[in-house]
């Protein structure tokens, strides 16, 4: 009697824990077991306590304008890299004018980081996603960095804005983003988003059609004049930098040249931080035109997501730790505001529009 | 006892694509729950593996759909209560649909983000619907809570696995792990 109880106690073990050990598993793969892993959910957290998450805009660069206009390749990075975006002209290009903050209505100003998304998309052939910032070197090396440079901004409950000691401790605290800072704080910025040079920041890796792999950074270099010095009139409207980009697209296109420069065996190619030797060979891989603009509220820009790691053959990740984390936290970002009723954005269709 | 038309277990072919594509999935749900909570530096690759997988599992459900109406299949034990009858026919629909539903759900959804999805090299899946972001929200939603409902009914279907070979002591486990 005891005897088959007992044994009809382990075959209903046997029964149990087997799902058991399974949805344990499953219950890891989750994090549950795990609060201090690091996530998008949490980066999303703190991202979100540094703006207001405001509904419908990006968690990041969340005041912009869409741009459109074409690429044309050189040819010149053909010896590199196989892809197509680096051999055709005319290529269509659907791209975004932002300033970084999480702040969908922030006053435009001087100091304030300014960002260039582009999406390239040739025709019969793979589309090529590219961000970029102004400044010239990322301050964070790895996800961990990240993580604690978002948390470092986030706004303090009761006094509603960041608390500037922490900013400071975490530069305090890493001592390997010195040059990073150094080089940032002396970064000149230009007077509007037509003459400025935006980085990409992060490294990627090119593959010509031998197969021969090169990791690269690429910058976009202003061809276009600087506009007119900012005018008395203009000195109180909260979107100066816009305004005179839309009006610089109206009277002429606007141009850059995208720079690529060649890693050499000893730059530090797997962190955004570090510059790279100023003797490093740079290809000019073509020409940015952008001839007209239109507010986010009524163009495509608005509902897609400039994924840095959406990247033709002949172009892939190189071992720099960030795009990876970057694609993942813009995916949550795209997924929340596009679940979201979205307010009128400050660029509104009314003021793209010729006067 | 089985019918005469029907055989005591199953082919050596539905044992195959069933042991295969467990091994699959369940794979496939630490992986998709892996990645999407978690911030690592493998992500791309990851989220790669899972959308190639994703899609092989696609092809293998049409085999095994196939399969299923050419091979003939035991009967469930002509003893079992009607409401365990109706459970097992019931969670055996609902894994056919959700081992349709989840990668097609998955394609779908990153087609209306707008994302391409590309297999390998120059390779891409061309999109299943039109970019349109608040379809994308709302099927990236329905693809966790096919998730979780996924793994809610294979826990069940384990369970009752289990519970025919170890306490029922009938053949049904049998009949799928050695065919006999
Ligand atoms: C390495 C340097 C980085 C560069 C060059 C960069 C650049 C950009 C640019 C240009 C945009 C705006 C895209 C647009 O206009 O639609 C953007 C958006 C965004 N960035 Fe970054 N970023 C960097 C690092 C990061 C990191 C480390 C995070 C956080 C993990 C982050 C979080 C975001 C988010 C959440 C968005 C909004 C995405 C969306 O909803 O579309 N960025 N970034
Ligand atoms: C049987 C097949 C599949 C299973 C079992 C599966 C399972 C999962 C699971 C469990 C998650 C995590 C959900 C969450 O916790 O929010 C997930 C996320 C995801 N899945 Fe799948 N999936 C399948 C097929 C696919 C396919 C075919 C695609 C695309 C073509 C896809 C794309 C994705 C994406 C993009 C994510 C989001 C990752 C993130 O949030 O960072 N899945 N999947
Ligand atoms: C993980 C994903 C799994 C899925 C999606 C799945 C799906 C199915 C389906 C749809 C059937 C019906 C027969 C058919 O048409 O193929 C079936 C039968 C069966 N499965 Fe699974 N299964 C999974 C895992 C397992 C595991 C882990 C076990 C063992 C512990 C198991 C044991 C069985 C048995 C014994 C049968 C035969 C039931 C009968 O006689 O009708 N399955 N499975």
């Amino acid at each position: 009697m005891s005897q088959t109880s007992s044994s009809r106690l382990l075959r209903w073990g046997c029964v149990l824990l087997p799902p058991a050990l399974l949805a344990a598993g499953f219950a890891w793969a989750a994090g549950l077991f795990s609060p201090h892993r690091l996530s998008t959910a949490r980066f999303m957290t703190v991202l979100e306590n540094g703006g207001g998450a405001a509904p419908g805009f990006r968690r990041a660069h969340s005041k912009g304008l869409c741009v459109l206009g074409q690429f044309d390749a050189s040819g010149a990075m053909t010896a590199y890299s196989s892809a197509s975006v680096f051999s055709q002209s005319h290529i269509p290009v659907t791209g975004r004018l932002a300033l970084a903050p999480p702040f969908p209505h922030i006053v435009d100003g001087p100091g304030i980081v300014r960002s260039m998304a582009l999406r390239l998309q040739p025709d019969h052939a793979q589309e090529w996603r590219t961000t970029m910032n102004d400044p010239p070197l990322q301050p964070m090396r790895d996800i961990q960095d990240a993580f604690a440079s978002f948390s470092a901004n986030q706004r303090d409950p009761v006094t509603h804005k960041p608390d500037p000691r922490l900013a400071k401790a975490y530069e305090a605290a890493r001592p390997w983003l010195k040059t990073a800072y150094a080089a940032n704080r002396a970064h000149v910025m230009s007077s509007d988003f037509a003459n400025d040079t935006f980085n990409s920041l992060d490294s990627f890796q090119v593959t010509n059609a031998q197969g021969e792999n090169h990791t690269v950074r690429w910058s976009m270099v202003p061809l276009s004049p600087p506009d007119a010095p900012v005018r008395p009139e203009d000195a109180h409207d909260p979107n100066v930098l816009f305004t005179h980009a839309i009006a610089s697209l109206h009277q002429q296109p606007l141009r850059w040249n995208l720079v690529v420069t060649i890693a050499n065996p000893s730059d530090p190619v797997n962190d955004p931080s570090q510059p790279w030797a100023p003797t490093d060979r740079t290809i000019t891989a073509g020409t940015l035109t952008l001839h007209s603009s239109a507010s986010e509220d009524n163009s495509p820009c608005g509902g897609m997501v400039f994924d840095p790691t959406i990247l033709p053959s002949g172009l892939s990740l190189s071992g720099d730790p960030l795009p990876a984390l970057r694609s993942a936290v813009y995916m949550r970002s795209f997924v929340k505001r596009s679940g979201e009723a979205k307010d009128p954005s400050s660029i509104t269709p009314a003021m793209t529009q010729p006067h | 006892m089985s019918s005469s038309s029907s055989p005591r277990g199953f082919a050596l072919s539905s044992r195959l694509v069933h042991w295969v594509m467990a091994v699959l999935i369940l794979a496939m749900l630490g992986l998709g729950l892996f990645i999407a909570h978690s911030s690592t530096t493998h992500y791309v690759t990851l989220l790669h593996l899972h959308l190639i997988t994703g899609v092989s599992l696609l092809v293998l459900v049409i085999v095994r759909l196939l399969n299923r109406f050419v091979v003939p299949t035991p009967e469930l034990p002509t003893d079992l209560t009607t409401p365990m009858r109706l459970g097992a026919i019931g969670a055996h629909l609902a894994l056919y649909g959700l081992m349709i539903a989840q990668p097609l759900v998955g394609w779908a959804m990153l087609s209306a983000g707008g994302y391409p999805i590309t297999l390998g090299g120059s390779v891409t899946l061309p999109p299943l619907i039109a970019p349109d972001p608040a379809l994308w929200a709302n099927l990236r939603q329905l693809h966790t809570i096919l998730a979780y409902s996924f793994i809610a009914v294979i826990l069940l279907h384990i369970v009752a696995a289990l519970f025919h070979g170890l306490i029922r002591r009938d053949h049904v486990l049998s009949s799928m792990v050695s065919g006999k």
